[in-house]
């Protein structure tokens, strides 16, 4: 880690008590002043455009060793990230964080691309039944693991045999639940039988759990987990300290374009000012959600580039559409949409890091439309609260601390929307497990009137999200927690669900968010944006639409 | 001696039974459900309740209490509920980095305390003697978090002469010992100063003096020795608290203490690491005092223990 240019230093300075007092506060004021006058306030990009920063990698993994040959070096990347992984086994996954980290070691017979599509990745070509019951996966030939056992459809027969087995321990099996049998063709080929049409299979089997780990992994760990995954992938496992990092090493063997770096460093830094501080001090070239406030310091800095990447992630306030009280009137949710300054509060609090919701999912999503927009109106919310006889009103209003980008602080600004146009509401926040159990609690024992919530769907696909809008994911057999119910939105989503069509599909989840949007079960807030920050000598960095980061073929410029 | 030891380590055993029972039951109450928080908000009803049976949440309390206590006296601290690995593999992971950081705030806190607080006591009511209580009040006031980033701005960022987190090179300690050392250090100095203020008062510093002997003597083996003993009391409870995790600190530096550990696993609802933590600070924490109080019984030849 000999990057830290203390080599650089040029000299050392004997602080007496006052020099040292000058010098942080001198420091602190140069911060400030940079920090208040930002040249010109951050557009965001309009969605679904590229990022703002976003060289795109040379050749996709999915593509054997390119004409051009790839560079490679001997150096470390150090990457920052805040959460310490729990488990680095695939079937354990629960964070996309942890995620980002196993992508590196294990890939699945599908990858999820830059451009949101799965790519062939250990299945070269796939056949889908006409009843879409059945798929057949021709795999990549000359696959090793890291350990040297071959990939082979027996190879894969047996990683799927394992995830499918109840007694393992898999915290997101679903939607995989959906399958039958995985048979071998011949070596060459896989085939999964469903039980019933899933038309998403494809795009859902990209996510890192599914991933294709090697036979000894997987009779090593039938029913437990391995922390020291044997994949596939262009890095293999080498160390790991509980808390402090996650050490990957390129896989000279690796049947693709080889990435530049030949270790990675995950570091684990839970506090985002100092991941903030560790990309200052030259101490890593790339992090993640740095501090909200700092990002327009930090797109002013010549030696660092800001991407902030677009996401999966809707943020919303979710008014429960069956307690006693206004909000089961749709003309009330529309006031309190009209009410809320979503493109300010995105401004000046969320310093451009998302964009107005105007569909009821992120455009990253297949099967999102553009449904319209709620124009910030206060007269107008005033007006159609006085016309439906709504004075007086109180609201109870929950939201998380620290569990979405600012939450507390936007949520108060809403709460302050609201109260400008005569509604009284009482906040409250509690920490993320009471939180869930609250919102969660039975339709007739909910408590709160309108609540923060955020959504991100594994699957780039309106299935994992239109399910906030189906009776049969109320609590507590799911978290729609507005408790919307309308049986013409469920009729259609359910045929969309089954419909193996992907234009009509793509229509019935359309008609069917439009009448949601009319109906606005929800506070339509933003999608949040995820910030990726890096040094700007490295270049091929991008994002996944997931909250991932895309750095395998980083490499400094 | 070696009978009274050996008492106050039996007496340890009622003692940390009545923390794990108390740990076990306070975890219980509270909100939240643990499955779904593992699981997550987009896993399915069958995936959250294939968690809580694996987790063996869906049993009575009793029979939950009763495996718990049942693991115990087998010296099992059972699994991590996130992890799925032992309990006790989880804390030993973590317990060196929390132990380390402790001894090195302490020891720093310390050796600069006693020498702060004997430097303003011999100084009395002079203005090195209001400059050590003012630095003592900033030491206590100031929010070790803030303080903490603060550094890493001055001496990571700006100076590069320290790594800004992590604990993998050697001179990863130093920023946040320091840290850590504020508050312990105007804390030992504040309590030397004024135990030194009043042995200087008595007469057996007096009658050394008359003596002839010279003043560094006087200070030294007769006042600060005796000065010690309050001191030590100080130093023992902190650096027992320290054992505990200094939670603040180990966020800023991204340092892969034990107290973060415990705060996640509340977030989390992992239980029985929680427990297990919790049961681990607690026996850390007796025999740290059993530890102060032998060195009593050493330091003062008038304590005797039966």
């Amino acid at each position: 880690m000999d990057e830290s240019g203390s080599t650089e230093t040029k000299l050392v300075h004997r602080l007496a008590r006052r020099a040292f007092l000058k010098a942080a506060l001198g420091t602190g004021s140069v911060a400030l002043l940079a920090a208040g006058a930002p040249a010109a306030p951050p557009s965001p990009t309009p969605v679904p455009a590229k990022p703002t920063e976003a060289p795109k990698s040379a050749a996709p993994t999915s593509t054997p060793t390119v004409a051009s040959a790839a560079r490679v070096g001997t150096e470390t990347l150090r990457i920052a990230i805040g959460i310490d992984p729990d488990t680095l086994e695939p079937v354990g996954s629960t964070t996309t964080t942890v995620d980002n980290i196993v992508d590196y070691m294990v890939e699945s017979l599908v990858v999820l691309g830059e451009d949101g599509n799965p790519k062939p990745t250990l299945a070269e070509s796939w056949d889908i039944s006409p009843d879409g019951k059945t798929y057949t996966f021709k795999l990549r030939q000359g696959v090793t693991f890291h350990d040297g056992a071959a990939l082979d459809a027996e190879a894969v027969k047996l990683s799927w045999d394992r995830l499918l087995n109840p007694q393992i321990r898999m915290p997101s099996r679903s939607p995989m639940e959906v399958v039958e049998a995985v048979t071998v063709v011949n070596p060459a080929t896989v085939r999964f039988q469903l039980k019933n049409a899933f038309p998403p299979f494809v795009a859902a089997m990209t996510a890192t759990r599914y991933g294709v780990v090697s036979p000894n992994h997987a009779k090593g760990f039938p029913t437990t987990y391995n922390q020291q995954p044997v994949g596939t992938g262009p890095y293999q496992y080498k160390s790991r300290t509980k808390g402090a990092e996650v050490v990957v090493v390129r896989n000279e063997k690796y049947w693709g374009r080889k990435p530049y770096y030949a270790t990675v460093q995950f570091r684990i830094v839970p506090e985002a000012a100092t991941r903030e501080s560790l990309i200052l001090a030259n101490q890593a070239e790339l992090i993640i959600l740095p501090p909200i406030t700092d990002i327009p310091k930090l797109q002013q800095n010549p030696q660092i580039k800001v991407l902030l990447a677009p996401s999966n992630r809707t943020i919303f306030m979710a008014i429960d559409n069956t307690r006693p009280g206004p909000g089961k009137e749709v003309k009330f949710r529309q006031a309190l949409n009209h009410a809320v300054d979503k493109e300010g509060i995105i401004k000046s609090i969320l310093f451009g890091g998302a964009e107005a919701m105007d569909g009821v999912m992120s455009p990253m999503l297949f099967g999102y439309c553009k449904t319209g927009t709620y124009a910030y109106d206060p007269n107008k919310a005033k007006q159609m609260l006085k016309d439906g006889g709504w004075t007086n009103v109180s609201l109870k209003m929950l939201h998380p601390t620290g569990r979405y980008v600012q939450d507390a602080q936007t949520s108060q600004a809403i709460a302050g929307n609201l109260r400008e146009v005569g509604l009284n509401v009482e906040t409250a926040t509690m920490d993320w497990p009471t939180y869930l159990a609250t919102i969660t609690a039975p339709p007739e024992k909910c408590t709160s009137d309108i609540h923060m919530l955020g959504w991100a769907p594994s699957v780039l696909d309106a299935n994992q999200s239109m399910v906030q809008f189906k009776k049969s994911n109320w609590p507590p057999s799911g978290l729609a927690t507005s408790h919307y119910y309308n049986p013409q939105v469920e009729d259609l989503i359910n045929k969309a669900d089954q419909n193996l069509n992907e234009k009509e599909r793509a229509e019935q989840y359309c008609q069917a968010a439009k009448i949601v949007w009319n109906e606005c079960p929800w506070i339509f807030l933003w999608v949040q944006r995820f910030p990726i920050v890096y040094s700007a000598k490295l270049k091929n960095v991008g994002s996944l639409a997931i909250e991932k980061f895309w750095a395998i073929y980083a490499e400094p410029i | 001696m070696f009978t009274y030891i050996i008492q106050r380590l039996a007496a340890a055993v009622p003692t940390l039974l009545g923390v794990a029972v108390i740990v076990f039951l306070m975890l219980r109450l509270l909100p939240g459900d643990p499955a779904r928080v593992i699981a997550g908000v987009l896993a399915s009803a069958e995936d959250v309740e294939g968690i809580r049976r694996q987790l063996g949440l869906d049993q009575p309390l009793v029979v939950q209490f009763a495996l718990f206590l049942g693991g115990l006296l087998r010296l099992d601290l059972g699994l991590s509920a996130r992890t799925s690995q032992p309990v006790m593999q989880e804390v030993l992971a973590r317990l060196p980095y929390t132990i380390e950081l402790a001894v090195m705030a302490t020891a720093i806190a310390t050796a600069i305390g006693i020498a702060a607080g004997v430097v303003a006591a011999t100084h009395h009511n002079s203005k090195v003697d209001y400059l050590v209580s003012a630095a003592s009040l900033c030491g206590v006031s100031m929010p070790v978090y803030w303080l903490g980033l603060m550094l890493i701005v001055v001496f990571a960022i700006n100076l590069r002469w320290f790594p800004a987190a992590g604990a993998d090179q050697p001179a990863s300690f130093v920023l946040p010992s320091l840290t850590l050392a504020s508050f312990t250090v105007a804390l030992i100095a504040r309590m030397t100063r004024s135990s030194m203020l009043e042995v200087l008062r008595q007469d057996y510093v007096q009658t050394a003096r008359a003596k002839g002997l010279h003043e560094r003597a006087v200070l030294y083996a007769h006042a600060l020795r005796n000065a010690l003993l309050p001191v030590i009391t100080i130093v023992g409870l902190q650096f027992g608290t320290l054992l505990g995790g200094a939670v603040l600190t180990e966020t800023v530096f991204g340092w892969p203490g034990i107290g973060q550990l415990l705060v996640e696993s509340i977030f989390a609802r992992d239980y029985p690491l929680v427990q297990g933590i919790v049961l681990t600070f607690s026996g850390l924490f007796i025999l740290v005092n059993l530890a102060v109080d032998v060195l009593y019984a050493y330091v003062d030849p008038r304590i005797h223990y039966r």
